[in-house]
C-alpha cells in the first residue's frame, strides 16, 4: 500500500473531510529512515515474534522485520494473501504458505523464483518430501519452514501391536468391539481439507495416483480407487466414531483423548495435548506410521506444514530472501519445534537433544517424511481440494467405481477452471 | 395479549413473572453456555458440563494482557458508535423526505437502497478493497464506517420511512395552533412519536457494525483497525490445530456487554409513543 | 380502518397547487432532494462501482489464478450455473431454510414483541436479555452450538442425543442450523416489530373492546393494520438476509450432509475457487432471486411499502 502523504488533522464541520483526515498513517512515519522494513505474513504462531526479534537482532540494522499474523485458518490467509497479491500490493515481502500453495503462487506470478545463492541455502540439508513442497515445474520457490506428517497414535493398553495395514486395523477394531471395549478408530472424516488428506495416505499407500504429474489431467487410477474402497469398508465396519463426518483433527483427538477410542490418525500436537489433557489416556498412548493399504507396504503419509515465499511485488527483495533464510534456520527451527510444535524440515535439527525430548515420536515422523506423499500439484489445488471433499463426504455413501467416474469429470474440470465448485 | 387496561394484581403480575422467566432462559441459556465455556480450564473446557467444574479467570486475563483484543475493542466501540451516528442522522434526514414530501426521484432512492441492500456482500469486498487502498482508506476506521453507514443505510431508510409515516402529523399543527412555536412543536410533538423508530434503528445499526465480520477481516490489516469479531479469528491456539476456545469465548462474552449497555442506554425511549399515558399509568 | 389521519404534506401541497409545481412545491422538493442527497450520495460512492464490477465479471471466464484465459462470453457462466446440480439442491435447501427460519421467527417475534412491549414487570429486563442473542457474534455464536451439538463437549449432545452425532445427519444438520438462525435472528423480527406494536393507539384498542371485539379480534383487525409497514421492514429484511444465510451453516456442517446454501457455493467458487466469473454470476443470480422476494413482499403488502402512491394511507 503506498503511503498517503501526511495530511493534517483538522477536523472540517463538513463530514467528508472528518471521515478523510484521520489516514495519518503511523507505519508509513516509521519507514521514512532507517532499514527497509521486511513486512512477513504468517499464520499466527504463538512464538514466532520471538524468532522475529533474534533476526532482527542478527541483522543489525540491515532490515527491521515486523511480523503481521495471518488468521488462523488457512481459507482465511490464502484470502488476504491473494487479494493483495492480485492488487500488486508492495507492503507484501515474506509470505508464510500452506505446502499446497506453491504452485497457484508461483504460476499467478505472485512470488519469486529462488536462484543461485539462495536457492542453494534453501535446499541445504533439508529433507526431501519437504523440498519438492516448495518447487513448481522444477523450480524453487519458497524454503521450507516447518513439516508436518500425520501418525497412527493407538492403546497400548488395548492394542499390543500397532497394525501393519488397514484392513488389520479394521479388524482389530472389530474383536475390541465384541469385547466390548474402546474400539474406535478415529479420523478428520469432516468435509474438508482433512479428509483429503485422509484420502490422499491411502492412494499413496496404494501407489495411486489422483491427478497426472503435471498436474493437468485428472487420473484416478487404479490404486485412487482401491483407496476409495478402503475408506468404504473403513466406515461401514462398524468401527467409526458417530461423529465421524463432522470430526476435524481436534474432535478427533478430544475423542481419544476422552477415551472413545483405540486408534486415531493424527498429527503431533496430539502428544502434549493429550498429556496435558488427560494423564490417563496418555500413560498408554504410542504411535506408529501410518497403516498401509497392501501388507507389505507401509503406509504412506501426507505433508503438510508452510514454507516462506518471496512476494514479487516486494521492494526489498534481497533483504527478504536474507530475513527468510533466518527465520527458518536450523537454530531456529529448533525453537519453533519445541515451542510451537511444528516440526522441523531441516534433517540434522532432528539430531538436537531438546528435539529428542519434545517429539519422542521423531524417528517415526522421520521415517515417513522419507517417503511423504504430496497432494496434487496443480495450481488448481483448492479447487481439487473442494471437488474431492465434497465427493468423499460421508465416507460411508461412496460407491467406489461410480465415485472414480465422477471423480474424473469434476476434477478435470476443477482442473481446468470450469463449471462450478460445489 | 393486549388486554386493555387491566388493573395490576397480583395473578396478573406473576403471570407475567412467569413469561419473563420463559423469556429469559429462551434467550440466554445458549449465551450462559458461551460464560461457561469462557470460565472453564483448559482441561475441563470439553467435558460437555454445563456448569464449569473448575473455574478460572485465566481465559479474561489471557484477552487483556495482549494489546491484540483490547486495541480491538476500542476500534469497535469507536467505530460501531460513530458509524451508527451518522447512519442513523442521514436516514433520518432521508426517511423523513420518502414518509413526508412529495419528489420526483423517490422511487429511484427506494428502489436504489434495497439493491444495496439485496446484492451479496461477498461479491462486493475485493473492488471495495481495491478502492479503498486506492484512497488510502484501507485498514483505517474510515475505512469500515463507510461501508458500515453504506449498508445499514437501506435498513435505517425502510424502518424510519415506516414508522414517520404512522405518526400524525396533524398533532404539529394542533401544537402550534396551541401557542407553541415551530421547535416547540417538534420537540414537544413529533420527536417523541419518532423516537421509537430512531432508537430501534439506531440499535439495529449499532448491532450490525459491531457484529460484521466480512468487511473487517477483508479491509483491516493490522490493529489499527481492527475491530473484535476480526481479531478473534487471530487469537492463538496451543498449536495449529487446536481452537482457542476458551479465550474466543472469554472475549465474546466481554464484547457483548456494550451491546447490553447500549441496548439498555435506548430501549428505555422505545415506549409506546402515543400510549405512553395509557400504559404507564 | 377509521384512525383519524390529516393529508401529508405532500398531499396538502398537491390539493393547493393543482397541477402546476408552485413555489411551494418546488422549496419541497428542493428540501426532499437536499434531506435525501449525504445518503443516496454515500451508498451510490461506496456501492456503484463494487455492484457494477460484479456485473461486468459475471459477463466474463475470469479467473484469478489463469489470468491469461479472461474473456467476455456473454451469458455462458449463467448457462453454466443454471444448469448446474449443486447450484440447485443449495438453492432449495436455502429456500427451505428461509421459508421456515422466517415464519419461525416471525410467529415467534410477534409473541416476545407482545411480551415486551406489555410486561406489567421487568419489562426493561425482558427488552435487554431479548436482544442479547442478536447481538453475539454469529461465529461465535454458530461455533458455541457446533459445540454444544458434538459428542463429549457438548451439554446438547450429552442431554438430547446420547452417542449420537446430530450433525452428521443431514435431517437433524439442517434443524440445527434453523434452530442457531431463528435463536440468533428473532430479537432482530421482535425488536421491528414492538416499535410497530408502540404505535398501535390505545384508545383504539378500547374502542375496539368496548364494541366487543375480543382479543384475536383486536390482534387482527386493529393492530395488524396499523404495524403493516413494520411487519412488511422486518419480514422484507429478514428475509433478505435469510436468503444469505452463510455463518451458521459454514460453521456448523460445512456445507457437508448436503447442507449447502447458495452463499456457501459462492464463498467456494468465488473465494476459495477465485473463479471471479462464476463467483459474480453467483452473487448476480442470489441478487435476482433476493429481488423477486422483495417484490413479491411489496406486492403483497401494496400500500405499506415507502415510497408508494398512496402515501400514508392504509
Amino acid at each position: 500500500m503506498e503511503c498517503p502523504a501526511r495530511r493534517g488533522r483538522r477536523r472540517g464541520a463538513l463530514l467528508g473531510v472528518a471521515l478523510l483526515a484521520a489516514p495519518a498513517l503511523a507505519a508509513c512515519g516509521a519507514q521514512d529512515s532507517g532499514p527497509p522494513t521486511i513486512n512477513l505474513y504468517h499464520a499466527p504462531e504463538q512464538n514466532l515474534q520471538t524468532v522475529v526479534d533474534d533476526c532482527n537482532r542478527e541483522a543489525a540494522g540491515r532490515y527491521r522485520i515486523v511480523y503481521h499474523k495471518l488468521p488462523r485458518d488457512a481459507d482465511g490467509q490464502r484470502e488476504q494473501l491473494v487479494r493483495r497479491l492480485a492488487a500488486r500490493d508492495t507492503e507484501l515481502d515474506v509470505l508464510g504458505l500452506d505446502t499446497t500453495w506453491t504452485a497457484e503462487f508461483a504460476e499467478a506470478g505472485w512470488i519469486r523464483e529462488w536462484t543461485g545463492e539462495t536457492k542453494a541455502a534453501a535446499a541445504r540439508d533439508v529433507l526431501p518430501g519437504p523440498l519438492e513442497s516448495a518447487r513448481w515445474h522444477g523450480k524453487v520457490y519458497a524454503v521450507t519452514k516447518n513439516t508436518n506428517v500425520q501418525l497412527l497414535w493407538y492403546r497400548s493398553d488395548l492394542v499390543d501391536q500397532p497394525p501393519r495395514t488397514w484392513s488389520e486395523m479394521i479388524q482389530v477394531a472389530q474383536r475390541l468391539a465384541e469385547q466390548g471395549k474402546p474400539s474406535a478408530i478415529l479420523i478428520t472424516g469432516a468435509q474438508y481439507e482433512g479428509l483429503v488428506v485422509n484420502y490422499n495416505n491411502l492412494v499413496a499407500s496404494a501407489g495411486g495416483r489422483i491427478v497426472s504429474e503435471d498436474g493437468t489431467r485428472a487420473v484416478v487410477d487404479d490404486g485412487a480407487v482401491r483407496a476409495l474402497r478402503v475408506l468404504k469398508d473403513f466406515a461401514t465396519s462398524g468401527v467409526t466414531n458417530p461423529a465421524l463426518e463432522n470430526h476435524k483433527e481436534d474432535g478427533v483427538r478430544l475423542a481419544f483423548q476422552a477415551g472413545d477410542g483405540a486408534f486415531q490418525i493424527n498429527w503431533p500436537f496430539v502428544h502434549p495435548a493429550t498429556k496435558a489433557g488427560n494423564p490417563d489416556v496418555f500413560r498408554n498412548m504410542k504411535w506408529a506410521r501410518l497403516p498401509g493399504v497392501d501388507p507389505g507396504q507401509p503406509g504412506r503419509a501426507t505433508i503438510g506444514g508452510a514454507n516462506y515465499a518471496i512476494s514479487s511485488y516486494s521492494r526489498h527483495p534481497g533483504e527478504a530472501f536474507e530475513a527468510a533464510l533466518c527465520l527458518r534456520n536450523p537454530e531456529h527451527q529448533k525453537f519453533s519445534a519445541v515451542k510451537d510444535g511444528v516440526p522441523p524440515t531441516i534433517e540434522s535439527v532432528y539430531d538436537e537433544p531438546e528435539i529428542a525430548e519434545a517429539y519422542p515420536m521423531k524417528e517415526t515422523i522421520r521415517e515417513e517424511l522419507k517417503d511423504a506423499a504430496l497432494r496434487p500439484v496443480t495450481p488448481a489445488y483448492q479447487n481439487v481440494s473442494t471437488v474431492l471433499s465434497t465427493l468423499l463426504s460421508p465416507p460411508s455413501a461412496i460407491d467406489p467405481e461410480r465415485t472414480a467416474a465422477r471423480m474424473r469429470t469434476e476434477l478435470q474440470d476443477a482442473l481446468e477452471s470450469k463449471g462450478v465448485l460445489p | 395479549m393486549a388486554v386493555i387496561g387491566g388493573a395490576e394484581t397480583p395473578a396478573r403480575k406473576a403471570k407475567w413473572a412467569l413469561l419473563d422467566v420463559v423469556v429469559v432462559v429462551y434467550a440466554l441459556v445458549p449465551v450462559l453456555w458461551i460464560v461457561s465455556l469462557s470460565f472453564k480450564t483448559k482441561g475441563t473446557i470439553t467435558d460437555g458440563n454445563f456448569v464449569p467444574r473448575e473455574w478460572t479467570l485465566d481465559n479474561y486475563q489471557e484477552i487483556f494482557t495482549t494489546t491484540e483484543f483490547v486495541r480491538a475493542l476500542v476500534n469497535s466501540i469507536g467505530i460501531a458508535l460513530i458509524a451508527t451516528l451518522i447512519a442513523v442522522v442521514l436516514g433520518t434526514m432521508a426517511a423523513y423526505a420518502v414518509a413526508r414530501l412529495d419528489f420526483p426521484g423517490k422511487r429511484a432512492l427506494i428502489g436504489v437502497s434495497l439493491l444495496i441492500a439485496m446484492f451479496p456482500q461477498v461479491s462486493l469486498v475485493s473492488p471495495l478493497f481495491d478502492i479503498e487502498r486506492a484512497l488510502g482508506l484501507f485498514d483505517t476506521w474510515p475505512g469500515l464506517i463507510l461501508p458500515y453507514i453504506t449498508f445499514a443505510l437501506p435498513l435505517a431508510i425502510y424502518t424510519l420511512s415506516a414508522f414517520f409515516r404512522e405518526i400524525p402529523w396533524e398533532l404539529e399543527k394542533a401544537a402550534k395552533m396551541d401557542g407553541a412555536t415551530p421547535a416547540q412543536a417538534f420537540l414537544k410533538v413529533i420527536a417523541p412519536l419518532a423516537a421509537p423508530g430512531v432508537f430501534t434503528t439506531a440499535i439495529l445499526v449499532f448491532i450490525f457494525a459491531w457484529n460484521d465480520f466480512l468487511f473487517a477481516i477483508s479491509l483491516t490489516s493490522t490493529e489499527r483497525a481492527r475491530t473484535v469479531p476480526a481479531a478473534l479469528s487471530f487469537f492463538t491456539g496451543a498449536s495449529q490445530f487446536e481452537d482457542p476456545t476458551g479465550t474466543i469465548s472469554a472475549a465474546a462474552v466481554v464484547i457483548t456487554i456494550p451491546i447490553i449497555v447500549f441496548v439498555l442506554f435506548f430501549q428505555r425511549r422505545i415506549v409506546a409513543g402515543l400510549t405512553s399515558g395509557a400504559v404507564k399509568g | 380502518m377509521s384512525i383519524v389521519r390529516t393529508p401529508s404534506a405532500a398531499e396538502e401541497a398537491r390539493g393547493r397547487t393543482g397541477r402546476k409545481p408552485s413555489a411551494g412545491k418546488r422549496a419541497e422538493r428542493r428540501l426532499a432532494w437536499l434531506l435525501c442527497a449525504p445518503a443516496a450520495l454515500v451508498m451510490v460512492a461506496v456501492t456503484g462501482y463494487p455492484i457494477a464490477y460484479s456485473v461486468w465479471l459475471s459477463l466474463q471466464r475470469y479467473d484469478l489464478r489463469f489470468p491469461a484465459q479472461r474473456e467476455f462470453v456473454g451469458l455462458q457462466n449463467y448457462v453454466i450455473v443454471l444448469s448446474n446440480q449443486y447450484w440447485w439442491q443449495a438453492f432449495w435447501v436455502t429456500v427451505g431454510l428461509t421459508v421456515v427460519t422466517v415464519a419461525v421467527e416471525l410467529v415467534l417475534g410477534m409473541a416476545l414483541a407482545m411480551i415486551m412491549h406489555r410486561a406489567l414487570v421487568g419489562r426493561g429486563l425482558v427488552r435487554t436479555v431479548t436482544l442479547v442473542p442478536y447481538g453475539i457474534v454469529t461465529v461465535v455464536a454458530a461455533f458455541s452450538w457446533r459445540f454444544a451439538w458434538s459428542p463429549n463437549t457438548g451439554y446438547l449432545a450429552e442431554t438430547f442425543a446420547q452417542g449420537e452425532a446430530p450433525l452428521t445427519d443431514r435431517f437433524a444438520s439442517l434443524a440445527i442450523i434453523a434452530l442457531a438462525e431463528v435463536w440468533k435472528t428473532t430479537p432482530f423480527m421482535a425488536l421491528l416489530l414492538m416499535a410497530g406494536l408502540a404505535l398501535v393507539p390505545d384508545e383504539l384498542l378500547r374502542a375496539a373492546a368496548m364494541d366487543g371485539a375480543n382479543a384475536w379480534q383486536r390482534f387482527t383487525k386493529v393492530m395488524i393494520p396499523v404495524m403493516k409497514p413494520a411487519i412488511l421492514v422486518a419480514l422484507l429484511f429478514r428475509t433478505l438476509d435469510a436468503f444469505r444465510i452463510f455463518d451458521n451453516i459454514f460453521v456448523l456442517t460445512g456445507g457437508a450432509q448436503g447442507t449447502s446454501s447458495v452463499s456457501i457455493l459462492t464463498y467456494n467458487n468465488l473465494i476459495r475457487g477465485l473463479n471471479l466469473g462464476i463467483g459474480a454470476t453467483m452473487s448476480v443470480l442470489i441478487f435476482l432471486a433476493v429481488a423477486v422476494i422483495a417484490f413479491v413482499f411489496i406486492k403483497v403488502f401494496g400500500t405499506a411499502a415507502p415510497g408508494s402512491d398512496r402515501e400514508g394511507r392504509r
